[in-house]
């Protein structure tokens, strides 16, 4: 491999982390905030390493705490900011972020999930799937996008910067230890050579460039009535939200009888299953939420009308089948669960359990 | 080739299974093929089995890690154990069959940060006009500064003379071939070589890239260490070959 750019679309064969440093200074990211963990450490070092070509800062704080708040100051002062985390660090960053939702502060968050609770594995899981998508102490405002692919990681690491400065809430990636360490090809690019449109930061406090003044933000309210306010306020702008930036990815559920219903890198398992099952002639659908907050329950409720039986795989224990069982609230299709807490899924699982079914 | 070719190779922390499954991951790459390489790793610092899981194919490769290996290379006796559950019936199976076991890690080291007892390591020499492989072996760490080893012997052998991996421990699969990679690369090459001929033997088995294809990708990867020794170079395609000739004569 010669030497990567951006200046021209590029096939390049790197690990998870390294995409990841690549696709913020593809989103034109100013300032890294982090603390160290595995397995998400190298994108901290791609990012440190590429910071002096590109122009870029990182500031490494005492720990995750700290590095969530140092990301919140960073993107009130209107720079495009971020930071990446796993696991335990993930837990600590939750009160940051519950920050940004009630602030409406874009900030960015790269997960790469391990295996928890508590330190547990530096290796992999989807156990992160519950506190990312609802981690704070508040209604879960927030942008959570589940990959699966580098290509992926590459897409939506842009994608969130784009979502986060558009809409003004905290926007997570969701990757995982696999996601992270493996090694595979992806094409990187120059977003803005594509026509991707870069959001532009701007100041949150202080005067705007168009000097209007915003002084005020606040995360402390005296009355009950006066947060109610503003709570719905965001609520109905999330809504609002939503619709726009939801996605999922659904295949041959029209006339399947199963359907594999999958998040994140499982996905890849479970699409290699559906293959394989589809050529032995069984009808079976496959079923993927991209963004996991907002869920896509309508298009779920419209993908299995057909289906008896939802297979859902995953590795942690029930939080996909939570969000699922949420949306499908009132539907008798039977779900069938496979948990593999920490655990990775492999194709060859997924179809001996359909085969179970 | 419809298929995904899966690759698993898993040795003794430091035998180098990790480095050599990455250039064949990139080799593939570069050769136009869709190619996927993750390690395991864990929170160990020394010691203990590294498996590296690499998958080549012509169309979109799916989960990163799979049950069972098409090619599988085992490298220690620990590592036959711990790759059971890649081993099926269509599987072919490599081992070394050299007369060795793990090396020990005394409990002197406990606490101690990984760089103060990793070097000196008794493969660490490398070939050199300066230094013949003959010399290396016998003082393996002449070519390094001698103040990183000096004072108490470290600990990092990762293989020692031993009764080598039991025949019986061996799964039922579809083909087993032994090679005696470790004796040859102390014996003809260099200790340090050993995870070439692996990685020759490697592309013999899955032919689904040339040799000329790895021996480009190890130009790229050991441009530096080439450049200035040039011996080097020869030593590893002559591993390369070695290894990979091994395995075409066994199959």
């Amino acid at each position: 491999m010669g030497e990567v750019s951006l200046s021209s679309e590029q096939r390049v064969f790197m690990t998870g982390n390294e995409t990841v440093a690549w696709a913020a200074i593809a989103a034109k990211a100013d300032i890294m905030y982090g603390y160290p963990i595995t397995p998400q450490n190298e994108i901290m070092h791609y990012w440190t390493r590429l910071m002096p070509k590109y122009g870029k800062k990182f500031l490494q704080t005492e720990d995750e705490i700290s590095a969530g708040f140092t990301l919140a100051g960073g993107v009130i002062s209107g720079a495009k900011a971020f930071t990446a985390t796993a696991g335990p660090g993930n837990v600590l960053m939750q009160e940051s972020a519950s920050m940004a939702e009630m602030m409406r502060l874009p900030a960015v968050y790269i997960i790469q999930q391990r295996g928890g609770p508590s330190t547990a594995t530096v290796i992999y899981s989807q156990q992160e799937t519950t506190i990312t998508t609802f981690g704070g102490n508040g209604e879960g405002h927030r942008i959570v996008f589940s990959t699966s692919t580098h290509q992926e990681l590459f897409d939506y690491t842009i994608k969130a910067f784009n979502s986060a400065w558009a809409y003004r809430f905290p926007t997570f990636v969701l990757g995982d230890g696999y996601q992270a360490k493996m090694r595979e090809p992806l094409t990187i690019y120059d977003p803005e050579q594509r026509g991707i449109n870069l959001v532009k930061p701007e100041p949150i406090l202080g005067i705007r460039p168009n000097g209007s003044k915003f002084t005020h933000l606040r995360n402390t309210y005296n009355t009950e009535e006066e947060l109610y306010k503003v709570v719905m306020a965001n609520q109905a702008e999330w809504e609002e939200m939503a619709k726009k930036v939801v996605e999922w990815d659904s295949r041959d559920c029209e006339q399947a009888d199963v359907i594999i219903l999958t998040h994140g890198v499982v996905s890849r398992a479970a699409l290699g299953a559906c293959q394989q099952l589809r050529e032995q002639g069984h009808k079976v659908g496959y079923f993927r939420p991209i963004t996991l907050r907002p869920f896509p329950g309508e298009q779920l409720k419209a993908a299995i009308k057909q289906a008896k039986k939802i297979l859902i795989a995953e590795s942690s224990y029930g939080q996909l089948v939570k969000l699922v069982e949420n949306a499908l609230y009132g539907s008798t299709v039977e779900i069938v669960p496979m948990l593999r807490p920490g655990l990775g899924i492999t194709t060859e699982e997924i179809v001996d359990e359909y085969n179970k079914l | 080739m419809s298929k995904t070719i899966k690759i698993a190779l898993a040795g003794e922390g430091g035998q180098g299974v990790q480095s050599i499954a990455e250039i064949l991951a990139e080799a593939a790459n570069e050769g136009g093929k869709q190619a996927l390489y993750i390690p395991n790793f864990g929170v160990e610092q020394r010691g203990g089995v590294s498996i590296a899981y690499v998958q080549i194919s012509d169309s979109q490769i799916g989960a990163p890690k799979f049950q069972e290996a098409d090619i599988l290379i085992p490298l220690s006796g620990r590592a036959v154990v711990r790759t059971k559950m890649h081993a099926g019936k269509d599987t072919i199976y490599i081992y070394d069959n050299s007369l060795i076991a793990e090396g020990e890690v005394g409990d002197s080291i406990v606490g101690m940060q990984y760089f103060d007892v990793t070097p000196p390591c008794p493969t660490a020499g490398e070939p050199s006009e300066k230094y013949s492989p003959e010399t290396t072996v016998d003082k393996p760490n002449e070519d390094l500064q001698q103040d990183l080893i000096a004072g108490e012997p470290k600990t990092c052998s990762f293989t020692r003379p031993g009764p080598g991996i039991d025949p019986a421990e061996i799964p039922q699969v579809k083909k087993v071939i032994a090679i005696p990679a470790n004796d040859i690369a102390k014996n003809e090459l260099h200790p340090r070589v050993f995870n070439v001929i692996i990685l020759g033997a490697v592309i013999a088995a899955t032919e689904v890239l040339p040799l000329e294809a790895i021996e480009a990708a190890l130009d790229v990867k050991l441009a530096d260490k080439f450049k200035n020794n040039p011996q080097l170079r020869e030593m590893n395609f002559k591993a390369l070959e070695r290894g990979y000739n091994l395995i075409k004569s066994a199959m």
